[in-house]
C-alpha cells in the first residue's frame, strides 16, 4: 500500500468507528448526516441497480431504516459505504425474489422502461437537452448491458470504489470484479462510441 | 490472465490504476507507448468513465426529509421497544426470584388453610396451582387479545412527494 493509501486508510478509519459507536446508540442525529451525505451515491446506485426511480426510492428510504435497524452489525472497520450500498444491494435482491424473479437483470426488464432520466435543472436550454439526449443515451446502454457487469461499472466508475470493496458488496472475488468491468467497458463501448462527458 | 497482450492491457485498462501493482503499470506504459490500438482503446475508455460520470442523478429534497422522518420515527420506536424489553427482562427477573421465595410459603399456607376448613387435599392443592397459574393464565390471555383487539392500528406511512 503507498503512503497516501496508508493516510486515507488512517484518516477514514476513526470517521468509521465514530460512525459505528452512533449507529450502535442509535443515534437519529448521525443517521441524519449520513442520509445527507450519501443521498445522490445510494439512489444512484439503487436507479442503476433497478433501472427504475420509483423503485430505487422506495428502497432508498427501507435501506436507511435497515442502517438503522442492523446498525449494531456495522463493526466501523470497512468503510461505511461498503456496508451501506452491501445492504441496500440485498434489499433489491429480496425485492427481486418476492416479486418471483431469478435475477436482477429480469427485474430491470419487467418494470419495461428502461434507466430514467432525472428531471435537472441546467442553466440553458440547449445544455439542457444536449445533456439530457447524452444522460438518456448512457442510460438506455447501461440498461442494455447485463446487471453484474452495469453494478460494477457504477461502483467502480461511479462511486469509486477500489476492487477490493466492490468484491465485498458484490460478494464476487476480486478476479471476477476485473473481469466484469472489462466485459462492461467493451460492452458499453460500441454505443458509446465517440460520447464526451 | 491471458497471453495475447492487447487484451491483457486493455483488462488492465479497464480496471484503472488502483486495481494495478507497479510491474503491471510499467509493462501497460511500455505497451500504449507501442500499441496504437491499445491507446485508443484507453482514450475510448477514458472517454467511457467521463461519459457515466456525467450522467446528473440527484436524491430530491423532499425524499431525504421524508427519509430523515421515518428514520427518526423509527429510531425513536426502537428506543421504546428496547426500554419495553428491558422493563419485561427486569419484571421476569423479580418474578422468578419472587416465585421462589414466596412458593414454600404459600404452599404451606394453603395447606395450613385446607387443614383448617378441613378440606381434602386434592381440594387446597388443586386451589393452590389455580392461584398459582392465575397471573401468567391472565397475561397469556392479555397476549392473545393483543393480536386482536389491543393491536396498534394507527401507523401513517412516510410518503414523499415523487418529483417535487
Amino acid at each position: 500500500m503507498n503512503a497516501t493509501a496508508c493516510y486515507f486508510v488512517n484518516w477514514m478509519e476513526p470517521e468509521n468507528t465514530a460512525i459505528a459507536r452512533g449507529l450502535r446508540r442509535q443515534d437519529p442525529d448521525l443517521l441524519d448526516r449520513l442520509i445527507e451525505q450519501y443521498q445522490h451515491r445510494l439512489l444512484r446506485y439503487l436507479i442503476y441497480l433497478t433501472g427504475n426511480r420509483a423503485t430505487a426510492e422506495d428502497l432508498f428510504q427501507e435501506t436507511w431504516l435497515r442502517v438503522l435497524e442492523r446498525g449494531r452489525q456495522y463493526d466501523g472497520k470497512h468503510n461505511f459505504s461498503t456496508w451501506l450500498f452491501t445492504i441496500a444491494r440485498n434489499l433489491v435482491i429480496d425485492l427481486s425474489r418476492r416479486r418471483k424473479l431469478e435475477s436482477l437483470d429480469s427485474q430491470a426488464k419487467d418494470d419495461e422502461t428502461p434507466l430514467e432520466i432525472p428531471d435537472q435543472s441546467q442553466p440553458s436550454a440547449i445544455d439542457v437537452v444536449a445533456h439530457r439526449e447524452l444522460s438518456e443515451r448512457i442510460m438506455t446502454s447501461l440498461a442494455g448491458i447485463p446487471a453484474d457487469y452495469r453494478e460494477t461499472m457504477v461502483l467502480r466508475f461511479h462511486e469509486g470504489l477500489t476492487l477490493e470493496e466492490i468484491a465485498a458488496v458484490t460478494r464476487a472475488p476480486v478476479g471476477t470484479v476485473k473481469s466484469r468491468l472489462y466485459r462492461g467497458m467493451n460492452a458499453l463501448m460500441p454505443y458509446l462510441k465517440g460520447v464526451r462527458g | 490472465m491471458t497471453h495475447d497482450p492487447h487484451q491483457q492491457a486493455q483488462e488492465l485498462i479497464a480496471c484503472r490504476s488502483d486495481g494495478l501493482t507497479g510491474p503491471q503499470q510499467t509493462w501497460l506504459q511500455a505497451h500504449l507507448a507501442s500499441c496504437e490500438g491499445c491507446r485508443e482503446y484507453a482514450t475510448a475508455a477514458e472517454d467511457l468513465v467521463r461519459a457515466l460520470r456525467s450522467v446528473p442523478i440527484t436524491a430530491d429534497r423532499s425524499l431525504v426529509r421524508a427519509t430523515q422522518l421515518r428514520a427518526r420515527v423509527r429510531a425513536q420506536e426502537l428506543q421504546q421497544q428496547q426500554t419495553r424489553y428491558r422493563l419485561i427482562a427486569i419484571s421476569c427477573v423479580l418474578v422468578t426470584l419472587s416465585t421462589a421465595l414466596t412458593t414454600p410459603v404459600l404452599w404451606q399456607g394453603f395447606a395450613w388453610l385446607g387443614a383448617q376448613v378441613r378440606l381434602p387435599d386434592l381440594v387446597w392443592q388443586a386451589g393452590f396451582i389455580t392461584f398459582w397459574t392465575a397471573p401468567a393464565l391472565a397475561v397469556a390471555v392479555l397476549f392473545a387479545a393483543r393480536g386482536t383487539h389491543l393491536e396498534d392500528r394507527v401507523r401513517a406511512p412516510f410518503h414523499h412527494e415523487r418529483g417535487a
